[in-house]
């Protein structure tokens, strides 16, 4: 460990990305970029991949590289780093050739989305995207660093089935997203205010029947950030109160509800979860499906959606346990603090010094 | 039931989805188009091509659902996908070109999404699936036949493709290609598009028979050429890519002119015409006419052809083809009179449906007007829609008439149409159904009315029947061939006794309290065509001033009945069907010379006034009139000549003018009625 603090300001650590990527995985970034860039000299190159053409670089990603002053690069030419991190491989997927060549010591390949879909089908063209990096990289070391134990399972299934080829292997650690939030004091009076938020993509809400569920007539208030698709039909239920995507900040959000409720369509699944780490730190109980729920070790009720009624009515009887099991969450959010993946960091560069820590 | 939908809402994506179904109803496969599917802007051809197949997603119980153009999946479409929360046992099909494995992923993941379910991928750009046209939305598949489907004899059915660019008043193309119309063993026809079609009509080959592309769906062209030529410079587009594909497979001659040689390029089993147009016409007489069942015959054998087989689809996505619909055994004869402004053509045909002598059903679908006297006179009648002013389009009727037509007409029955004015339901009907059709078209239009579009809808029929006026020189061709069939005048003859007359009146007299000395009919027609309130009144106040007059003013059922008429002590308005019985017991009747009216008083021998009718779109009433009248067999004053009716009236009632035409009318021959000849017609069925 303090072999790699004091080579420190030597060590070059290139990141590459697609810094358009909007939502969480900009936002996991952004948090990594503040702790990594203590800890070598960092670098940022853009890729302007097919998948983003015409978007914005994300503000929360541009924010962090400007505080910071780390360099920023739209990526062209070579990229020359002793450990490249290579967020998001699957922006790759609408496109035959990387552009840039990578010349490092270490490639880290963090895979933001799963490499399946529940059920096993393919979330995207995983061998394009890898082959994409390995015909472009000049490495001793390729890793595919997976940010979940359902990430992880994703990966190691798609290997099972497709082989990731000669020259990859896989990190032994999670490389989990930064959850660095404000921890916010339950309320001691919660009520059944139910409410979710994510991205408007329809893999990002169940099927209606399910939504009803979660978000019934009885709740006092069904708040839906994100429901830019919903929107769209024309028999919405009345007790729903809908908004688009950015239509409330986070924090008028967060007022108006003591529950989050959150589950995705049966084909698709958050390879994170970082909408859950979210709602817990702002001091609220997380309800999810139990693969999303076990990402984060207890501090979001598993349950299926037909529980949920029942659950929100056994905290709203005893809001007591409503505030522990509240606070008891943000506790076990601790293990995604920056602080965390700091030491997480420090063993993996280690590892890659040659060190045994 | 399979559910076809699309990748996006376009008129593209919605043309594509009706090519698909299309073709999968001419197999027998029942299908549905979900409502929401259909783009802002549909032509009135994609209305009648969608009408059979649009449904509102409730109203049906799929059993599979099928989405072309799975490549670019919108938002919306996901949107709707994910409102059907569809059982898991139906099977979700998604078919696109799939060039690269991530579009297979990406639809696949956008179905999954809206609907968490996993659907099943058809990629049509796989190396195994050949293609007649790259960027196809619709799967390209055909029925392959076991025999060429071309018409027996020497006369050779010729299509010809040609893109509107090329059809220029100066250019040689058309000129060129109509070289080959000379040939008796050729019949030439020319299919490009609208504009197109437009531009032949106003050139001096305007009397060519032209299809517009959009005007049938291929696979309902298919049934009107035996060779299938294609000019321009590559394959017209997915429906002309479909025609050809139906063609191979139902052992057409296909032959490939275009500058680029875009369907034998690919390996289709096509003959390579001549570049030149000029040498078309040699090539189809010299090359082709002699061996094209020949060629048709290893055209379906072609190895290229069998992958486009249905029967390929149906076992890559699982569709159960229903058992086909035989021809019925007991072939029905439905009469279809058109509405006109009188019950002329419904009365024409039940004339004909009562001289026919088989033991099959004649059974008719009729407007409102005419539904009560056919239903009297014992047919069942299937109501239709008639024209409002109220819908939205002027032919909303007619796609509501066409969804009737479909389910009343069974394969094997024949349709007999009556009217000027081929409907596109029916036009479109017996294109589909190839059933035995019949077109009673009787004569004496106006020249105006004397056109190639008028007459083009000819072709869809076996047969036309031609029933004739009863003077000679009202009598003119239109069009000529073997299926046209001149009968004598079609009339209804039923001459009543001397007594069964005086029996009449005094039922008159009862039933209106009074004693009759003068009984005067006047029938002057629906009042739709025509505005004869004037002459009416003016007949009504001539009438009221005679003793022991009854004067009956007879009323369509759809006719509009002036309020005044009903304030005349003589003058009494009616509704009866039995408007002949009447006309025989009175002293005088007045009429409009529609065909059935005129007909069946010079034929029962009554003396009339005739006031001819005049609109655009009627016979030419007044020529009708004008025969009879020359020859003395009737009365005739023009509709403002008001004081030429009042002398009229008075001198067949007065001087003796009933008379002397009742004499006429007894010495002139007519010809002989024309009912029991088209009622054999009809009989006779038809063979393509």
């Amino acid at each position: 460990m303090n072999s790699v603090q004091s080579a420190a300001p030597d060590l070059r650590i290139a990141y590459v990305l697609d810094p358009r990527f909007p939502g969480g995985t900009s936002s996991a970034v952004a948090a990594e970029l503040e702790v990594v860039s203590t800890m070598a000299q960092v670098q940022v190159f853009g890729l302007e991949t097919d998948m983003f053409s015409g978007q914005r670089v994300a503000p929360q990603l541009s924010n962090t590289l400007l505080r910071l002053n780390i360099p920023f690069h739209w990526a062209s030419g070579d990229i020359a780093a002793d450990i490249v991190i290579f967020h998001n491989p699957s922006c790759l997927k609408f496109q035959d050739s990387l552009g840039v060549t990578i010349l490092a010591r270490n490639l880290v390949v963090v895979t933001h989305e799963n490499f399946l879909r529940p059920g096993g089908a393919e979330a995207f063209d995983v061998a394009k995207c890898l082959d994409q990096i390995a015909a472009a990289s000049v490495t001793l070391d390729r890793r595919i660093a997976p940010i979940s134990a359902w990430n992880r399972s994703t990966v190691t299934g798609w290997d099972a089935a497709n082989r990731l080829g000669a020259g990859w292997s896989l990190l032994d650690t999670d490389w989990f997203n930064i959850c660095a939030f404000d921890m916010i004091p339950p309320t001691s009076s919660p009520r059944d205010r139910r409410g979710r938020h994510s991205r408007p993509g329809l893999e990002k809400f169940p099927q209606r029947d399910v939504l009803e569920m979660c978000f019934p007539q009885t709740a006092a208030i069904n708040t839906i950030l994100g429901a830019d698709s919903l929107m769209q039909a024309d028999d919405l239920p009345s007790h729903w109160s809908v908004h688009p995507f950015g239509g409330l900040t986070l924090q008028q959000y967060f007022d108006e509800i003591d529950f989050l409720v959150y589950y995705t369509a049966p084909t698709w699944r958050e390879s994170f979860g970082r909408v859950i780490a979210e709602a817990v730190a702002a001091g609220k109980i997380a309800i999810t499906d139990p693969e999303t729920a076990r990402t984060f070790e207890g501090a979001a009720i598993s349950a299926a959606p037909e529980e949920i009624d029942q659950i929100i009515a056994n905290y709203i009887a005893a809001p007591d346990r409503y505030r522990a099991d509240v606070l008891s969450g943000q506790q076990k959010l601790a293990r995604f603090s920056a602080a965390a993946f700091k030491s997480r960091m420090g063993n993996f560069l280690t590892g890659c010094a040659g060190v045994t820590p | 039931m399979i559910l076809l939908c699309c990748g996006q809402i376009s008129a593209k994506h919605f043309d594509a989805l009706l090519l698909l179904g299309l073709q999968l109803d001419k197999s027998g496969h029942p299908v549905a188009i979900d409502d929401r599917f259909l783009p802002e802007n549909v032509t009135k051809q994609n209305k009648y091509e969608m009408a059979p197949f649009l449904a509102d997603f409730a109203d049906i119980a799929p059993k599979s659902v099928v989405l072309i153009g799975a490549e670019t999946i919108s938002t919306e479409v996901q949107t709707i996908l994910g409102t059907m929360h569809l059982g898991e046992d139906i099977p979700i099909w998604v078919l696109g070109q799939f060039s690269q494995h991530q579009d297979a992923i990406s639809a696949r993941n956008k179905i999954a999404y809206a609907t968490g379910r996993e659907p099943k991928l058809l990629d049509l750009s796989s190396p195994q699936r050949p293609s007649l046209m790259e960027g196809a939305i619709a799967p390209q598949f055909t029925e392959i036949g076991d025999s060429p489907s071309q018409a027996e004899g020497k006369a050779v059915r010729v299509l010809v493709y040609i893109p509107c660019e090329d059809i220029k008043e100066q250019d040689t193309t058309l000129s060129d290609l109509c070289v080959v119309n000379y040939s008796p063993n050729i019949h030439l026809q020319i299919l490009t598009n609208s504009k197109g079609k437009d531009l032949i009509r106003r050139s001096r080959h305007g009397s060519l028979s032209v299809f517009s592309y959009a005007e049938l769906p291929p696979t309902e062209l298919l049934h009107y050429f035996d060779v299938l030529v294609f000019l321009g410079t590559n394959v017209p587009g997915e429906r002309m890519a479909a025609l050809a594909l139906d063609a191979m497979g139902a052992g057409k001659v296909v032959i490939d002119c275009t500058t680029s040689s875009g369907f034998s390029a690919v390996g289709a089993p096509v003959l390579k015409g001549p570049e030149h147009v000029a040498a078309l016409p040699g090539y189809l007489q010299e090359t082709v006419s002699q061996n094209r069942m020949e060629i048709g015959r290893r055209t379906q054998q072609s190895a290229w052809l069998h992958p486009f087989d249905i029967t390929g689809l149906e076992r890559e996505l699982q569709l159960e083809r229903p058992a086909a619909l035989e021809p019925a055994s007991d072939p029905h004869t439905v009469f279809f009179p058109t509405n006109g402004n009188g019950m002329g053509h419904a009365q024409r045909c039940a004339l004909i449906g009562e001289a026919m002598q088989t033991e099959h059903a004649r059974r008719f679908v009729a407007f409102p007007s005419c539904v009560e006297m056919l239903r009297n006179r014992g047919f069942s009648c299937v109501p239709m829609v008639p024209r409002s002013a109220d819908h939205s389009v002027e032919y909303a009727a007619d796609l509501v008439n066409y969804l009737r037509l479909r389910s009343t007409l069974r394969p094997g029955d024949q349709l007999v149409f009556d009217g000027g004015y081929v409907f596109d339901s029916v036009y479109r009907l017996i294109s589909r159904l190839q059933n035995p059709a019949v077109w009673i078209r009787r004569g004496l239009w106006r020249p105006g009315q004397i056109n190639p579009i008028a007459l083009e809808r000819e072709r869809a029929f076996s047969k036309v029947i031609v029933p004739t006026e009863a003077f000679a020189e009202l009598n003119t061709d239109y069009s000529s061939g073997d299926h046209i069939h001149k009968v004598g005048p079609i009339v209804q003859q039923k001459e009543i006794a001397p007594e069964q007359s005086q029996n009449l009146r005094e039922r008159l007299s009862a039933q209106f309290e009074r004693k009759i000395d003068t009984l005067v009919v006047t029938m002057l027609g629906g009042g739709v065509a025509s505005e004869r309130t004037a002459q009416t009144q003016f007949l009504c106040s001539l009438l009221e001033r005679r003793v022991n007059c009854l004067h009956l003013v007879v009323a369509w059922p759809n006719a509009v009945v002036p309020s005044g008429l009903y304030g005349w002590h003589n003058s009494r308005v009616i509704h009866t069907e039995r408007t002949l019985d009447l006309c025989q017991a009175a002293d005088l009747t007045i009429s409009a010379t529609g065909y059935n009216s005129f007909h069946e008083l010079i034929y029962a021998q009554v003396p009339a006034i005739l006031i001819p009718q005049s609109a655009p779109y009627l016979d030419d009433q007044e020529r009708r009139a004008r025969a009879a009248f020359e020859r003395g067999l009737a009365g005739f004053v023009q509709e403002v000549e008001l004081m030429s009716l009042e002398r009229e009236v008075t001198a067949f009632l007065d001087n003796g003018k009933s008379d002397v035409v009742r004499q006429a009318l007894r010495a002139v021959t007519l010809p002989e009625p024309g009912n029991h000849a088209a009622a054999k017609l009809i009989e006779q069925g038809s063979v393509r």
